[in-house]
This record gives C-alpha cells, structure tokens and sequence, in this order.
C-alpha cells in the first residue's frame, strides 16, 4: 500500500527490462510528472536514461542507437503519435508501456504501423497517477465537476485513474460512497463497472478481508483547506505552493539563483522526510540543529589547516559536508522564506482565529475576532476573504449572523468584487445545504460528550485544534461504525468485519492536512493501512477557483 | 554485544561472536568480508551448504534492512535500492510485489506477423524487379526495345484505367501525360514521379542478393533467391496490356534512372535506411560501451577496495597494504578512464562543418553528466589508505583491545559458569533436550518407535545454539542421521518432514520476530543500538546454525577464543589515520614493482593523446563544452607518483618527455601555458611559486630535512621517504581538486577560495619537496 513505491517499482521495472545500452524516455505531458514524482534524474540517469522526450516533441532527430522506453497515457492522440512514431522509427527499439488498458483495436493499429518490427514490448503498467507521498496520490486534475455534476470528459479521466491505483496495489475493493454526492455515486459506478470489465485483471489473491475503497466528496468539508496549515509539507504547500513536488521561490526577495526552484522530495531528502509532519516550531528547531551541524563540519574559513593531519581530516569529511550544504541552504531557504510570510501575512493571528472559528461554537467571540483581523490592514486580502468564508460556512444559518456586514467590511478594505462573490460561491458549494455528514455542530450524544471531554482538557495548541471532518469518518470506518445510511456499499455485499486496507478517494480534491492525518492514523492504527487520493491536492487558492469554477458552471 | 542478549546455554568460557566463517570461525570484520571470504576459501566445499548459507544471510539482511532501514558502519557498499519512506514508518508497509501488469505482446505480435509478411513480400517484389531492370545495359539499347524490357517486368495499369493521378488527383490530358512506374505498373503524373538513380538500385540490390543468401535472413526466407521469381514472373506478361499509349512513345530515354512512383520510392528508401543502419555502429556507442565497461569494473573493484582499506584502517591482517594500494591504483585508472572517455563522448561531432542535432548533443552532455556524478559519488567515498607506520600502530592497538578483551570474556565466563551452575538445577527440562516451553510442536514421536535415537552432540554445542528450535533442528538431524544410518526409512521420511516444518517454523519465527524487534524500535529509539546486535547476533546463529545443520557433526571444531572480537573491538579502535611523513617499509616493498607497472600505463595514457591534437581538443572543447572548466579539478594523477619515480630513475631529460605527454595535465593550464609547460611540473601551474608563509613548509620540510643528506642520494631511505610523502601529498590534491570541481558544480564560492588555497599549499609542498630530492 505504497504508492509512491508502486510507480517506482514500474518504471524500474520498464527500465530493467529493456537491457544494457543507452536509453531514452519517451512519455507525454502527463507521464512525464507522474515519472518525475517517483525519481530524480540523477537517479534515472544511473539507469542509463539519458534523454528525456515528449512523444509529440516535433525536435527529435533519428538516433539509431539509442532504445526507446514509451511510458505513455493510453489516449487517442498518444496512439496515433505512436503510430507515426512507429512508421518512422527515430529509435532502433521500442518498449511500449501503456499507463492504462488500452483496447485491443489500438494494439492491432500500432502493431500494423511497427512495419520495421521495433517494437520489442507492448504492456500496460498501471502507473496513471501521480504518487506524492507514500499514502497520497493526487489525479492533478482541477475542474472535475460542472454544477454538482461530472465534467463529461472528466469521470473517465478519474476512473482510469482510481482504477490503476488500484491494479497498481494489487487491490479488487468493495466500494462505499457518500451518499450525499451524485457525484461520488457516479464515479463508484464507474469504477465498479471497470472492475466487472476487466475482472481478468482484478483477479487477485483474495485476502481475509477485503479492501475498501471510498469515495467522498469535497463539498461535504470545505472548511479544512481554507485553514492555514502548520505542518512543513501543507505549509510548503499552502504558502509556496507546491507542484510536482517542486516549489518557486523566484519571487522570493534576494533569493540565490540557484535556488529560484527547488525539489523538495521525501524520496531523496532526508531532512524533509523527517520533517513533513511536522509543525513550524518543531521545524524551526531541527533547522537549528542542522545549521548547527553543518557550522561544525564546516572548514573554518579564515583558520589554516595547519598540518597534513588537519588537511586529511578536513578531506575525509569533505563529502557528508557538501552532502549538507546542499539540504541545509535550501531548507534554510525555505524555512526562511516560510517565517517571512507568515509574519508579513500576521498568519499567527489569522490562524488562531481560523482555528476558532472551525472548532469552538461561541459567535459572538468569533464575530468579533473576525471583525477585528479585517480591521488590520496587514492581513492579507486572501486570508480576509477566507476568514469571511469561514465564517459564512460555519455560521451560516445562525440567527444573529453578520455576514452581510462582514461582506460591507470586505468592500470598505477595497477587496475586489470577484473575491467577494467567492464569499457566495463557497456558501453554495460547501454550505449546510449541501453537506452529506454533520461537519460543524455534533448532533449526537457520544460526538458532544466527546467534544465537552475535548473543552474541558483544553488545547494542545491553537493552531492546530481542527481536526479534518476525513478523521472522524475514517475513525468511525475503522471502527465499523459509519453509517449505511450515509455511505451505502455499491452492491449488495458489506464488509463484516474491520477494514485492513482503505483507500479514501476525495472529488475535489485533498489536502495536505487530511494526508496528516491519515498519516498519523496509519501509525496509530496497527494493522490498518489507509491510502487517501483525490483529484487534486488543495490550497486555498485552488478551493477557491473550485468553489468559483462550480458557481459558474453551475449558473450557466 | 553481548550485553544486551545474554547467551542462555553456555557450556564453556568461550563465547563465538562478530562475522564468523561458518566453516573455519575464521573471525572476519564486516560482513560482506564474511561473505567473500567464504566465496573465496570455501566456494569448492560445498556448494549446497553455500546456497543454503547465502539464502538464509539475504534473507536475514534483507529482513534487517527493511526494518532498520539504516546502513551500518561497516556497510558502505549498498547495492540494493533503498526508499526512502516519505516519513512514513516502514514496518507498516509490508514489502510490496510489483502491481499488476498486462502484456499485449502476443496479440501484437500476431497482428505485425501478417503486416510484415505483407510489406516484405512487398518490398522484395520491387527489388526483384529492380534488378531485372538493372540488368541490362541501359545506354547501348534503344528507348523502345528499353520499354518492351520495362513492361515485361511488370504488367502496366491501362491508361483507360486512370483519368486522374492517384496522387495528386490532376486530370490527364495531353499535356499532362501518364507515366508508369516500372516498379509497380501504376499510373502518376510526372510531377508524382520519381527515379531510382541506377547507383542505388544497384547498391539495393546487391545488398538483397546478399541477404538473400544468408540463411534464415528475417521475413525474406519465402523467396528462393534472386533467379527463382524470375521464371515465376515471366508467364504473367500474358496480362500486360498490348496498347501502348501513344504518348508514351514521346518519352525521353532513362539512362542512368529507373522511373518510379512516390510509393515504391518511399519503401525502397525505407529498406535501403534499414540496411545502412543495420551494420553501422556510431562513434558515441563504442565509446559508451567502454565507458560502461570502465564503470562496472570500478563497480567491481571499489567495492573490493574499500573493504580492503577498512579493514587496513583497522589494523586487521586480512589483507596486505600493498595489495590494497595497487588496488587503489587501478580503481583510479578506471576513474581516469572513464573521465576521458565522457569527455571525448561529450566533444564527440563538435568539430564537424554541420553540428550535429540539438538533441545529439544533450544526450552527450548527458552522458557526460552521469559519468561526472558517478565518479564524484563513488570517487569521494574512496577512502584513503593507513601509512605503514600507521599500520603497524593499529595493529598493535588492536592485538591489545583483542587481549583485553579476551581476559575480560574470560572472566565473565567464569562468573557466568558459576551462575549457571546453580541456575543449572533450576530448569533441568530447558537443557536436556532443548524444548522450550513456547515451541508448539516438538516431534516426540520419535520415541513412541521403540527405536531410540541418542541426541548426540546437542548438548556439548547449545551453547551456540540459544534457540530452542534451532536446537530442535539440529536434534532432528542428529536422529535423522542415526536413523539413516540404521536403515529406518519410514523414520527418515517423518524426520525430514518434521525438519522441514521446523525450518519452516524457524523461518517464519525469525521474521516474525523481526517484526517485533521493528515495532519496539519504533517505540524505543534508545534500544536500537542493542537490537541491532541482536539481529546481527541472528544473522550469525542462522549461518552457524545452515553450517551445522549439513556439514559433519562429528567434526566439531573447539571455539577459537580469538572468534570473540567481534565488530566490538572495532569500533573502538581509532580509525582516523593520522598522516606520517615515515613510510619506510612501505615504499620499500613497493618500490621495485613500481617501474614495471608505470610505463605501460604511461604509454596506455599516452598513445591516444598526441600532444598536437590535444591541444587542439583543448581548445575547441574550452570554447564549446561548458563543462570543461569543471573538467580540471576531477582530473586523478595516480600515475604520476610513477612519474616521479621514472623521474628519479631516468634522470631529468626523460622525464620530462613524460610530462609533456601526461594525460593529467590540467587542460586549461596547457591552454595557457601552450607548448611551454612540457619540462614544467603539473602541479606548478596556477601556483603561485612563493614558497614562503607556506604553513606547509615546516612541517613538511622538517622530516626529510632532517634526515636528507644531500650526499645521501645514492641511499635508499630518505629518497623514498619523500616519495611516499608524495603520493600521499597527490593524494590529497586528488581529492581536494574533486571537491573543489564539486563546490565549483554547486556554486558555493567560498568553498573553491577556501579549497584551491589548500591545493596551492599542498601544491607548493609538494614542489618544495621535490627540489629537495633533485
């Protein structure tokens, strides 16, 4: 249940296979990110790849001695650039793998093209999503719905990729959905419709209890990403924005030239693997302990090394010293950059407030706190329309609301009309109205006992109180306890007893926060393994454009 | 190591720990030592016994790699892929298959067998043709005899048949008139029609009567050569449509070309591309193939060599220095090598009129890229080797650590032996027959036979043995022996199956307690350190245990008491090698050997690089290559300690013919200094020559200072000291200039300040030294 580890084993796999000799990499524009998450390119570089290549690249010359490895999504138009490819092939082999099932028609075209017999493989390996963590893959498609419907030309883009997910961890699941979204049904049906399709390739070594895959949607929580997060990875995310695991720091005031783009991958940096998960203070202090370290071995830049002895000692720690500087300026860097930010944007102030507003009920606190953070000039005309959004989630139907003044508020401060109208956009998308599961006010006597429990042990830390609405669902999944009636099984079979492997897949989209948590389930939970997807991985930015792209579907 | 898993069932004092030889106990330091030490001494005695071992070790390292996931000290080769979990705890996510995949080879195959079937027979048609119409002479024979010749190839299309070009869809009329392709008989209009020039239908269909030849050549063996279709064609003229189109007959003659259509053009084309490339092997494929050739055996050999120079650094007796410094030598040469060979990759076409394609020359860049990592990977982790004296020190701190540790386990045992011997009479049942209480199913069935076998040898050897089903086995297999030796086959089969579920059991315990021990690690950060030992203490009992299990028991060899000094004694030991200027013994011994050795590499260097055109490459690749100022610095000079003895022995003339030609002068410096560098030293340019305020110079001119009489000369000692000075001061300017291009690469610039100051220091040491022995 590795997914990170499922796409690298692939394309080791794709590489071994194809022998000694000089290779080149031909994939498309999507492949080419699902590659580049899983390897780097000192790394495939060992594997003797030497060149990179877009199969619709025009800029190709014949290089006869070089075999080609084709790791390509099984579209139309990656076909028929194949078949040209084929009828004049620039590479003396090739390997052809295919990201998904690809029909057998196609195969007989391609196979009526290879007239030169280059082709010396034709597979699928079920690598169709991008890995970003060991537990979290992401579809990185944004715009999946039109009103509270499937893009046409979406679902089976997502199908194809849950489905490879799937065959890549070797997992036949029964599925559950919210029942609460059309749009999770019609997906759960797809993916079962795959399922019976191809049940060849799901035939799999059955395990005492089966898989679950489940499905949510987004709307059913749309306050978790409109949180500031804490954590490095989600911070990162939120702040910088992370793509591809790779972050831009080019508007970075001063920032070295060398560092205008950074990699932050947990498969090759030590240091960010230790510290995904963890927050900013935490992150803070490991930062200091590095720089520490490194102030250590670092050669003492006026002091002569007076004797061959001090030479040599020097040498021999030359190589873990350059090792570090690299990781140590560019988390510097980063972290750096991370604090700038977050005192600039007065995100402390705004977070606590966040952090109120989606876990303590007292509204006239709340009113009063948001009222005064959209005073401040400092903050930020994104986090004060996200404070305002918050707002409007979570008090939406209260009786003494001050939306409508908050939202004059909003335009006093000079707020654009188009944020403000996401204001209205996030109400409709995530409102009350919509929502499958009770994500604010618990209504049941053990979630209310549980929160009193909560107040009266007080919180750890303000910044981090909200739990994402995926915790207690999964929680209660793992427990058996989630309700039939809000997450029916597709089929008549239901799982008796308690999940082993789960996969949780988001419409819409997940968040950096929610991977924590399944995160930390994993590691509390022995024996379960839990692997969380969606669509996308979010930032408030893209909740925003989600929750505005819906709005205008939707009105159309 | 002992401390924290104490050994249950102690016979004696003597107490077997650190990588031990199952077959000799030979003590070795490192596993991967063990584990060439017993493909090197005992790879003839048993080969099951060695499969058997080899299987159980992997699968204890795997295990303890995938729980611990950390490289031990002694682990500096890592030849499996390590992942990196992202964070997340890796006992969780159990080893994981490939996921599911599905080949459509088969199907495609099938659906490209009728296609290539088709384009062959379609290709070898018009090459048949093609050469029966080469066949005659074109020029010597009229247009209208040429033409009757021409269309009993191939019957013509009609010309009624086609009013408009199937090319170009023109009408024909008189002025645009039909044309024939010879090779197919349709119809195109002239601006669709091609010609095959007489040379490359000639050049095509020599290489088609070769191919034809040629036994089972692919997709062609249908045709029974080139005279066969010849008679099979002929009777087809009968088709040929007898009207000639009048206009035809205006045609001009084709001396020297054979008309076409665009279709049969592009396949002939096609095939003739095919052929060309078949034998053609680019420059950049046979250098790459050296390229990889260096590389695996650096790949081969450094391995080798660091184990060697750990295991020297330690103070063993394993391996000799000298050994170990050829060792070194040779895996610098491959660095070198490789160096060179991505280098000419890299520069490869940069000279031709017509550059060669962007993309041909990123995949050199490329190529040159990966090379430049893998020797700064593995050449940075190459690590240096103790001078003589320093040997000798470590060898004798590590014969007093051995010592001591030896008296101390003796009087542990003794104590031990004390406590055991009350302890003894508390649990008589554990030590009679080793069943302990949590083994399941201990086959006692044995004795309800009435055949009674004896558990010999058990006892004298549990003390090796701490787990009881490690002791259940061996007791099987004592009785299996005993049982096979009194013919009771139907107590074999019973036997062996139980000794099969035993192993298995034993198996399935040790992963599982494996897991365990991963879970508490976890937990328990602080105890890592003593459960890993553990494992190692496993990972030992499993290959004693594969040993005893199939070898002789009645060969039991006392424990060697120096066995006991495990990887203990080694970590203790200082390994930190501190430089001595006094390496007599040393260059002594590898003195003589040192002249045979250099001049074949000298001369290896020497022929490929002639100075000229060196130069020239020089230059055009400081103009073109970006990469060729980060060339200087990884430049290895293992040789020129060669040099320097050649120097002393041929005397200055010839040495200096030697520097003019050696390879490892800096590039750039010869760029600068031109023809002038020859008698100069390569390690004089960009220093600046002032010697003084050199913190070098004292220290290093003390020792041989104060030894080196200037009459001495003709006396070995003092000469020799300087010169492993030397190769050690080479060394180290090695080294540095790898990181300086490292620091240089990553753009960090006060590290290149900081490192090329110590290169000019070393350098000018170095030069100081040598104006001393000259």
């Amino acid at each position: 249940m590795n997914v990170t580890l499922a796409v690298k084993q692939y394309i080791s796999k794709m590489i071994e296979s194809s022998g000694p000799g000089m290779k080149v990499l031909l994939m498309d524009k999507e492949t080419t990110s699902i590659v580049s998450m899983v390897y780097t390119q000192s790394e495939i570089l060992q594997k003797e790849v030497y060149l990179f290549e877009r199969i619709d690249s025009q800029n190709r010359d014949n290089m006869k001695h070089l075999k080609a490895i084709c790791f390509l999504r099984p579209t139309k138009e990656n076909v028929e650039n194949l078949i040209q490819e084929l009828r004049r092939p620039k590479y003396s082999v090739y390997f052809i793998y295919f990201s998904n099932v690809i029909s057998k028609s196609e195969v007989k075209a391609l196979a009526e093209a290879d007239e030169q017999e280059v082709v010396a493989e034709v597979q699928e390996f079920y690598g169709d999503f991008i890995a970003v963590n060991p537990h979290l893959f992401s579809l990185n498609l944004q715009g999946v719905a039109r009103g509270r419907s499937w893009e046409p030309t979406v679902l089976p883009r997502v199908t194809q990729g849950l489905t490879s997910v799937l065959l890549s961890l070797k997992k036949c699941p029964m599925i559950r959905y919210q029942l609460s979204s059309d749009m999770a049904k019609r997906l759960a049906e797809s993916v079962k419709q795959i399922i019976t399709k191809e049940y060849e390739l799901f035939d799999f070594r059955k395990t005492e209890v089966p898989p679950l895959l489940l499905i949510l949607d987004r709307s059913d929580d749309a306050i978790t990403p409109l949180l500031n997060q804490w954590t490095y990875q989600a911070m990162v995310h939120e702040l910088l924005c992370l793509n591809n695991n790779r972050i831009d720091l080019s508007r970075v005031p001063g920032i070295n030239k060398d560092l205008k783009e950074v990699v932050l991958s947990a498969e090759n940096d030590e240091f960010y693997a230790n510290n995904l998960y963890l927050n900013f203070g935490e992150i803070g202090t490991n930062i200091k302990n590095l720089m520490e370290d490194f102030q250590k071995k670092r050669p003492k830049g006026q002091q002569k090394l007076e004797s061959i002895t001090d030479m040599k000692a020097f040498v021999d720690n030359y190589p873990q010293f350059k090792k570090m500087s690299g990781t140590v300026s560019k988390h510097v860097t980063v972290v750096g950059e991370l604090s700038r930010l977050v005192s600039e944007r007065q995100l402390m102030e705004v977070s606590e407030v966040e952090q109120e507003l989606a876990c303590q009920n007292d509204h006239s606190n709340a009113q009063q706190n948001v009222r005064r953070l959209l005073q401040n000039p400092r903050v930020s005309e994104l986090d004060a329309v996200r404070l305002v959004m918050l707002y409007a989630l979570r008090y939406e139907r209260h009786s003494s609301s001050i939306l409508s003044s908050l939202m004059e508020e909003l335009n006093r401060r000079g707020v654009s009309e188009k944020y403000r109208k996401i204001v209205q956009a996030m109400i409709d998308y995530g409102g009350k109205r919509v929502r499958g599961s009770d994500l604010i006010t618990p209504t049941d006597a053990v979630a209310i006992t549980k929160q009193f429990f909560k107040g009266l042990k007080g919180v750890e830390n303000v910044y981090t109180q909200h739990q994402p609405l995926l915790h207690d669902t999964l929680d209660q999944l793992i427990k058996g306890r989630l309700k039939d009636s809000q997450f029916p099984y597709l089929g008549p079979s239901s799982l008796r007893d308690r999940p082993q492997d789960i996969i949780v897949f988001i419409i819409g989209g997940a968040t950096y926060e929610e991977a924590l948590t399944v995160y930390n389930l994993n590691r509390t939970m022995p024996g379960v393994r839990i692997v969380l997807g969606g669509t996308t991985i979010h930032n408030t930015k893209s909740e925003r454009q989600l929750s505005e792209e819906n709005r205008q579907t939707g009105s159309r | 190591m002992a401390s924290g898993y104490p050994p249950p069932f102690e016979g004696s004092a003597e107490v077997k720990e650190g990588f031990l030889c199952p077959l000799c106990l030979k003590d070795l330091q490192s596993f991967y030592q063990l584990q060439d030490h017993y493909e090197e001494e005992h790879s003839g005695d048993n080969r099951h016994v060695g499969g058997q071992i080899k299987s159980l070790v992997q699968k204890a390292i795997k295990a303890k790699d995938k729980l611990l996931k950390r490289d031990g000290d002694e682990r500096t080769e890592t030849s499996y892929e390590s992942f990196y979990y992202g964070g997340v705890d890796p006992y969780m996510w159990e080893p994981q298959e490939l996921g599911a995949t599905r080949s459509h080879l088969d199907l495609f195959k099938k659906h490209r067998a009728a296609r290539i079937d088709h384009y062959v027979i379609e290709v070898n048609k018009r090459i048949i043709r093609l050469e029966k119409l080469t066949s005659f002479d074109r020029t010597n024979m009229d247009a209208g005899k040429i033409r009757a010749l021409e269309k009993s190839v191939v019957p013509w299309v009609s010309d009624q048949d086609v009013p408009f070009c199937p090319d170009c869809g023109g009408k024909f009329n008189i002025r645009n008139r039909r044309h024939h392709c010879r090779l197919c008989g349709s119809i195109m209009c002239r601006k669709c029609m091609e010609f095959v020039p007489l040379p490359l239908a000639y050049k095509l269909t020599s290489s088609t009567r070769e191919a034809l030849c040629v036994p089972g050549s692919p997709g062609k063996g249908g045709s029974p050569g080139a005279g066969g279709p010849v008679v099979q064609q002929l009777p087809r003229r009968g088709s040929i449509s007898s009207l000639s189109s009048v206009s035809s007959v205006l045609e001009e003659k084709d001396e020297d070309r054979i008309r076409c259509c665009s279709h049969c053009m592009d396949a002939l084309l096609r095939h003739q591309h095919k052929l060309e490339e078949k034998d053609h092997v680019p420059d950049i494929v046979k250098l790459y193939e050296r390229l990889r050739m260096c590389m695996e055996k650096v790949d081969e050999r450094a391995p080798e060599y660091i184990r060697m120079a750990e295991s020297l650094n330690a103070g063993e007796t394993t391996y000799n220095l000298e050994t170990a410094g050829g060792l070194r030598l040779e895996v610098q040469k491959y660095y070198e090598h490789i160096d060179a060979l991505s280098k000419k990759i890299l520069t490869l076409g940069l000279k031709d009129e017509v550059q060669p394609h962007p993309k041909t020359l990123q995949l050199q860049r490329m190529v040159r890229y990966s090379a430049t990592l893998f020797v700064q990977e593995k050449l940075l982790g190459l690590m240096s080797l103790p001078t003589k004296e320093k040997y000798e020190e470590l060898k004798e701190k590590r014969r007093e650590e051995q010592e001591k540790r030896i008296q101390q386990e003796r009087q542990a045992a003794l104590e031990a032996q004390k406590r055991r011997s009350e302890m003894e009479k508390n649990r008589p049942i554990l030590s009679a027959n080793g069943d302990a209480p949590r083994l399941a199913q201990g086959p006692r069935m044995t004795k309800a036979g009435g055949w009674l076998p004896s558990s010999d040898a058990v006892h004298s050897r549990s003390r090796e043995l701490d787990d009881p089903l490690l002791q259940q086995i061996n007791n099987i297999e004592s009785f299996l022996r005993q049982a096979r030796a009194a013919n009771r086959t139907d107590e074999i089969a019973m036997l062996e199956e139980n000794l099969r579920q035993l192993q298995d059991e034993f198996d399935a315990q040790q992963t599982s307690r494996a897991i365990e021990l991963s879970q508490r690690l976890a937990e328990e950060e602080s105890l890592q350190q003593s459960q890993l030992q553990y494992l190692e203490q496993r990972e030992l009992e499993s290959k004693l245990h594969t040993r005893e299990r199939s070898l002789d028991f009645g060969e039991e060899k006392n424990v060697e008491e120096h066995g006991v000094t495990g990887s203990n004694s080694r970590e203790d030991l200082n390994v930190s090698p501190v430089l001595s200027p006094l390496l007599k013994t040393q260059s002594i011994k590898s003195f003589p050997r040192l002249p045979g050795n250099s001049p074949p590499l000298q001369r290896d260097e020497r022929t490929p690089t002639p100075p000229a055109g060196e130069t020239l490459n020089s230059s055009t690749s400081a103009s073109l290559n970006p990469f060729d100022e980060d060339a200087t610095p990884i430049e290895e000079d293992p040789t020129n300690p060669f040099s320097e003895e050649i120097q002393k022995e041929h005397g200055q003339a010839s040495s200096r013919k030697n520097k003019e030609y050696n390879p490892f002068e800096d590039k750039e410096d010869q760029e600068r200094e031109g023809k002038e560098s020859g008698p100069r030293n390569p390690f004089e340019d960009d220093v600046d020559n002032d010697d003084k305020g050199n913190p070098f110079k004292e220290t290093s001119n003390q020792t041989p200072a104060a030894s080196t009489n200037p009459f001495d000369e003709d006396d070995d000692g003092p000469a020799v000291d300087d010169i492993i000075e030397e190769e050690l001061l080479l060394q180290q300017i090695d080294n540095i200039r790898a990181y300086i291009f490292d620091a240089k690469l990553s753009g960090r610039t006060d590290e290149v300040e900081l490192l090329s100051q110590n290169l000019r220091e070393l350098q000018s040491t170095l030069q100081e030294q040598k104006r001393k022995t000259h």
